[in-house]
């Protein structure tokens, strides 16, 4: 038995990745060309409608973008403390991370978006006149939470953050659970804490093992994110409704939208791949 | 300044329902090498781990250079006191030979870049591969890991070494670059406790040699006494299993 260990060791240190294969160019690029071409041909054969449509669709473009990338921010920082606290010993700090994630990835996202948008609000609402029956001191604190109008862009990143951290926080845990429990022991021998250990040796390696899987929610996300059209967001989804219910153009109309939405998945998953490419190390 | 550098009082560690170790007592004194063998499963690697805390007693106790392991925050400061290689290296994949040796002077010890570089540059050449100063661990062999491993923890300047099997997992030809570089070190006076069977290193370097079954040390003795008139029928059992 300790033979084949031994040689099963071999065979996983040996296995340097070759430079060449690593530098070779990502023929997938030209289907992103490819689809931008269509968009590019159809604008400027047809530019009434698609042209139009294309301008109406400017702004929304850019609230999907920002939404999309904003909300991946906060994403990417909910999931590392989500996944943290799921490998944590503390059982307070374990269960409530467990429970967030069980109970979050239980609910449709579309749900959650129009829970938080009309639902939550009157929450507010009723906390606020509580806390001003309460006590003359909290008046101020109560009359704002019921004078606070919730912003559809605030209330979508809030609710894309949400759904996807707990998404996240699983990617993260099984990406920290991937490396070798030696790691982090020949890191506190050395006289580290278990945060540095975490931020030079354990993040380091785990954010090369979860890159394909975030890149992945980054794509589902870019295309979750015409849910918050449901919620007051002027995003692409959303413009793309208003001019279909001025023009009654349906199949121009959602033919762009979707095609538009194409070229920005696809580009961000070659823009993934190509990271994935340059962070890659002999393994 | 004492002269016992670690004392271990009715150590007791439990896995489960299993009795990893029974109540072991041993003292180490400064300089000392102590070389401890016994078949697989006998404590001997949990007795290693529990000396820097990698692995903590649910009885007894343990004190190392003065400084008992009992609360938290002495915890980190014993580790940089004492070095431990293990028999897998679990060098850092992620990072070059030389920054293997720098990570934990720069983050723990607060060393400027230029120093710690130096400082890892020396104990390369010590352990005899200074061109791999700039290799992944990926393109090194196994002995060549094992050598950055054991200057990876020489670079806190640890007042103790603990090995943990540390030619087990390396191929026949490879195991003498190791103990070549841990003979030195004997040599220049540093407290060892090596869990290894390699007799011969035993009995080159070892003061003592202490024989641990099923949790408890069996036997403590020197290598000439443990080689020509063992104590313990466990002891002469298995001598006579590992000296084919």
């Amino acid at each position: 038995m300790p033979d084949v260990e031994r040689l099963e060791r071999t065979i996983e240190t040996k296995a340097v990745v070759l430079p060449k294969e690593r530098e070779r160019f990502d023929t997938w690029w030209f289907l992103v060309l490819a689809v931008a071409g269509v968009v590019a041909l159809l604008v400027f054969v047809k530019p009434d409608p698609f042209l139009r449509i294309v301008l109406f669709l400017r702004d929304g473009i850019g609230v999907t973008v920002r939404i999309t990338v904003i909300s991946f921010a906060f994403i990417l920082v909910v999931g590392l403390i989500g996944g943290l606290g799921r490998l944590a010993k503390n059982w307070l700090i374990h269960g409530i991370a467990s429970l967030y994630v069980e109970i979050i990835r239980g609910i449709p996202l579309l749900v959650q978006l129009l829970f938080l948008y009309f639902a939550f609000p009157q929450v507010l609402d009723t906390v606020g006149a509580w806390l001003m029956k309460l006590s003359p001191s909290l008046h101020g604190a109560g009359k704002w939470l019921v004078d606070v109008k919730p912003d559809p862009f605030v209330m979508a990143v809030a609710g894309l953050t949400i759904c996807y951290g707990a998404y996240m926080s699983e990617i993260y845990r099984a990406g920290i659970q991937s490396i070798s429990k030696g790691q982090m022991e020949a890191a506190r021998s050395l006289g580290m804490s278990y945060f540095q250990a975490m931020r030079y040796v354990i993040l380091p390696q785990a954010v090369r093992v979860i890159l394909p899987p975030v890149g992945n929610e980054f794509v589902a996300l870019l295309k979750d994110s015409s849910l918050v059209s449901v919620v007051a967001v002027s995003d692409m989804t959303r413009r793309g409704r208003e001019f279909m219910s001025s023009s009654f153009m349906s199949l121009e109309t959602w033919t762009m939208v979707a095609l538009l939405y194409l070229v920005m998945t696809l580009f961000a998953s070659r823009v993934v791949a190509y990271i994935e490419r340059k962070t890659a190390f002999a393994k | 300044m004492q002269n016992e550098i670690i004392i271990i009082q009715g150590a007791v560690k439990r896995f489960g329902r299993v009795e990893a170790l029974r109540g072991v007592d041993l003292t180490v004194r400064r300089g000392e090498v102590v070389v401890i063998i016994g078949p697989s499963g006998s404590g001997k690697s949990t007795l290693l781990r529990c000396i820097n805390h990698l692995e903590s007693l649910d009885e007894g106790c343990i004190i190392v250079d003065g400084i008992p392991l009992t609360q938290a925050e002495n915890i980190n400061r014993v580790r940089a006191e004492v070095g431990i290689v293990f028999q897998q290296f679990n060098l850092f994949p992620h990072l070059t030979a030389l920054e293997n040796i720098t990570l934990a002077q720069r983050v723990v010890r607060k060393r400027s870049r230029e120093e710690s570089e130096r400082i890892a540059m020396e104990l390369l050449k010590k352990v005899g591969i200074p061109e791999k100063a700039h290799a992944y661990p990926a393109q090194l062999s196994g002995g060549q890991q094992q050598r950055v491993a054991i200057a990876r923890a020489l670079a806190m300047q640890p007042k103790i070494m603990l090995f943990d099997e540390p030619t087990s997992a390396l191929d026949p030809e490879m195991i003498k670059e190791v103990l070549d570089v841990m003979l030195a070190l004997a040599k220049e006076g540093m407290t060892m406790v090596v869990v290894s069977h390699e007799m011969g290193f035993a009995r080159a370097a070892a003061d003592r040699i202490i024989f641990m079954d099923e949790g408890q040390i069996v036997e403590e003795t020197t290598p000439e006494l443990l080689f020509t008139a063992p104590k313990h029928e466990r002891t002469k059992l298995f001598l006579s299993k590992i000296l084919h």
